[in-house]
């Protein structure tokens, strides 16, 4: 016993001494932990600035509740008119509130048509146009559609049923009736007789157990939806399609980390020295080590994609070029996030440590395992500074959208641009030279 | 052939290598003695271009050393002290990929690494991984590596680190047959044997500066006494100890004393002094002074502490 607690000693010098090692078994799950409670389980969680355009074009008072209601939902960031290409604004129609959606610029599109509610309606009808490019997103953005439309349902029916008893017994003797029905009601059940004759969405709960069953096919008639999928209908197989670039930039991650680092292998091995020591400068290798990382980096992206192809349908060759070419930034800038990494780093083990928490953090924040939407504002705003967010976005319009080269400008530009600026930090801490002395 | 001029090399508040002027002729087999920490690989990394002085020139066969200066690595091999080979690769494909940045014709690089691999008796061996070789054939591997391109200057630093004592002498005659042949060596090492055996000519380096330079003979007149008395261990000689100090310096090496004889040393007393403890005469030698005795005279260090 007494040896075995003097190797649990010895055991916890070591690990103590190795700083990498406490970073990765503390810090990583640190900032994963911070990540996922901000997603799923802080007081400010939830979807937040989702882009929903709306269309009002009904008089009626239930759809500009509607309309009010919506405003009022953080998931939501409401827009309700766009900017021509001459920069004019203009407020949405029916074409052009598709169009925006088609065009990636709104996740969905909520009409209120004119016959939305009339006063001879008995119930409501909404439009809703939709891209589920984002599938967790979507089901987040239509439940709260849903909830809104259909916390309309006791106002259209008190309205309804209020108007059909002036309409019956005539208003003098139906509003006689309305009161006399609403007095009796406070009488027996003590509920507020204006609640009652002027009723409030507030006043009336919706969802619930009651709602299921025959009541919610019930409700589904009075409170009508029209969905309509504007985009991905084609798609053979939406879920592959969707997962595929995600997980294809955190290996690809990973790997370009590893070859990076292998640096610090020909330096341990005396290998770098022997090169050095010929006809080969410092610059060469850098070079070489970038040239062929990012073709290790395309050719496994490739080699996932087309795994994608055969497993899972995946369309990879309707728009092949336009998804080579955001395999090669994407390459390009994970390149240059693994050579930045390890230009940082003293050791291998270094590189690993700082890679491993770099790699897990950008992929969380980056939408590569939920949409980005899910996080809290701030760190929306840090996930468009990370190379895993427009790498994903980029085969999404391309493999989703099925977009053209114009499109996806942006795109490559970013992308090329942080491995741009990731290149010049690393060169310049490389010719520091503490990886070749 | 190479030229030293004035060289100075700091790391940090160490200076490695102070103000150091030295030259080597074509063809000649120069050692490079010193402790661990003299200076000896500075000085070859700067030999080679792996980094540059803080001040002061190199040149090789005409041409100026630096970082940047790649053509005139073509005319260096070197052998660094660790073994510098991919070990999960062969042989031979470690010899081609290494080969291949001096752009040597594809021909021309099969029959020398062909040539070289039968030199150093591996040519057996080279569609093994390197990583299954002895220490002793990770070692002529890592030689021959660095002979690819036919240089006509080859630094060695301290090629035999670790290696046997057959591989050793392997490595010996094999250097000096390139020597031989023509090639100008450079040979770093703190084993003053193999400096005495393979050197035509020496300097000794301690904390960055050349202490003492020239060809074994040209050393030993610097020192006081002629010949040292080598005494072997056994354990009557190594009770008496005490006696022999009275003679002189006493070195202690593994299998023997050498005693360094002091002011006015007379043979016929020093004999007649072991006499009288029971010391046979024929454990008793007289040799020439080895380039330790000098090392010592010089720095009052022995050149391995």
């Amino acid at each position: 016993m007494k040896q075995v607690y003097k190797l649990f000693k010895s055991s916890y010098r070591i690990f103590w001494n190795d700083k990498v090692s406490v970073a990765l078994t503390f810090i990583v799950p640190l900032v994963l932990m911070s990540i996922f409670g901000a997603v799923f389980g802080g007081s400010s969680s939830g979807p937040q600035g989702i882009r929903l355009a709306v269309l009002n074009q009904s008089t009626s008072s239930i759809a500009h509740s509607i309309e009010s209601s919506l405003d009022t939902i953080k998931a939501f960031r409401i827009i309700k008119s766009f900017k021509t290409d001459s920069g004019k604004t203009i407020a949405f129609d029916t074409l052009s509130i598709q169009e925006y959606v088609r065009n990636g610029k709104a996740a969905a599109a909520l009409v209120l048509p004119p016959d939305t509610y009339t006063d001879t309606s008995v119930g409501l009808y909404v439009k809703f146009y939709y891209d589920p490019k984002n599938d967790m997103e979507m089901q987040t953005v239509r439940g709260l559609i849903q909830q809104v439309v259909f916390s309309q349902f006791p106002s259209v029916m008190a309205q309804s049923a209020l108007r059909q008893t002036e309409r019956y017994l005539g208003i003098e003797s139906g509003s006689a009736f309305n009161r006399r029905m609403a007095t009796l009601v406070h009488k027996y059940f003590n509920i507020d007789t204006n609640v009652i004759l002027r009723p409030k969405l507030s006043d009336f709960k919706i969802g619930g157990r009651d709602t299921a069953g025959t009541s919610q096919n019930f409700l589904n008639n009075i409170v009508h939806i029209e969905n309509q999928q504007l985009i991905g209908k084609e798609v053979k197989n939406p879920w592959a399609t969707r997962s595929v670039g995600g997980w294809g930039m955190m290996f690809l991650m990973f790997t370009l980390t590893a070859t990076s680092s292998s640096l610090f292998d020909e330096r341990r091995s005396g290998v770098l020295m022997r090169l050095l020591t010929s006809p080969v400068s410092r610059t060469h290798i850098l070079w070489n080590k970038y040239i062929f990382n990012m073709s290790l980096g395309i050719i496994q992206l490739l080699f996932m994609f087309i795994f994608g192809w055969i497993m899972f349908q995946i369309d990879i060759f309707s728009n092949f070029f336009n998804l080579m070419l955001i395999i090669i930034a994407a390459s390009v800038a994970c390149t240059a996030l693994g050579m930045l990494i390890a230009a940082f780093s003293q050791t291998r083990q270094q590189a690993n440590g700082l890679g491993t928490l770099l790699i897990l953090s950008m992929s969380a924040i980056g939408g590569a395992w939920f949409p980005t939407s899910f996080m809290p504002s701030t760190i929306q705003f840090f996930s468009k500074l990370t190379v895993v967010y427009w790498s994903i976005d980029g085969f999404m319009e391309v493999l989703w959208r099925g977009v053209g080269f114009i499109s996806i400008v942006p795109h490559l530009a970013i992308l090329l641009g942080i491995g741009a600026f990731f290149n010049l930090i690393s060169v310049r801490q490389f010719r520091k030279g503490h990886i070749f002395d | 052939m190479v030229n030293i001029q004035q060289i100075t090399k700091k790391y940090a508040k160490v200076t490695a290598l102070d103000a150091i002027t030295l030259e080597v002729q074509r063809q000649e087999f120069f050692g490079l003695l010193g402790p661990n920490g003299a200076g000896k690989t500075t000085l070859m990394n700067l030999l080679v271009g792996y980094i540059n002085p803080d001040n002061g020139t190199i040149t090789i066969d005409g041409g100026k050393v630096t970082q940047d200066t790649l053509e005139i690595r073509k005319k260096i091999g070197f052998v660094p002290q660790t073994i510098s080979l991919y070990d999960e690769l062969s042989a031979q494909d470690n010899l081609e990929m290494f080969g291949q940045m001096f752009d040597i014709s594809r021909k021309l690089l099969k029959e020398r690494i062909e040539e070289q691999l039968n030199a150093v008796g591996l040519y057996e061996r080279r569609k093994d991984k390197v990583k299954t070789f002895s220490g002793g054939m990770k070692r002529r591997l890592n030689m021959i590596a660095s002979l690819l391109h036919d240089p006509i200057v080859l630094l060695c630093d301290e090629p035999t680190v670790g290696v046997d004592p057959q591989s050793r002498n392997a490595i010996f005659d094999f250097l000096t047959s390139l020597n031989k042949q023509g090639k100008t060596i450079i040979y770093t090492t703190h084993y003053m044997e193999e400096a005495e055996r393979l050197c035509s000519r020496i300097g000794i380096i301690d904390h960055g500066k050349i202490i003492a330079l020239g060809t074994i003979d040209e050393l030993l007149e610097r020192l006081a006494y002629e010949e040292t008395i080598a005494i072997i261990k056994n354990p009557a000689t190594a009770k008496n100890k005490a006696v022999f100090e009275k003679f002189g310096t006493l070195l202690e090496e593994d299998d023997r004393f050498e005693l360094k004889p002091a002011e006015g040393f007379l043979l016929s007393k020093f004999f007649a002094g072991i006499e009288k403890q029971g010391i046979q005469y024929s454990w008793v030698e007289l040799r020439r002074p080895s380039l330790e005795a000098l090392f010592l005279q010089l720095t009052g260090r022995r050149l391995r502490d």
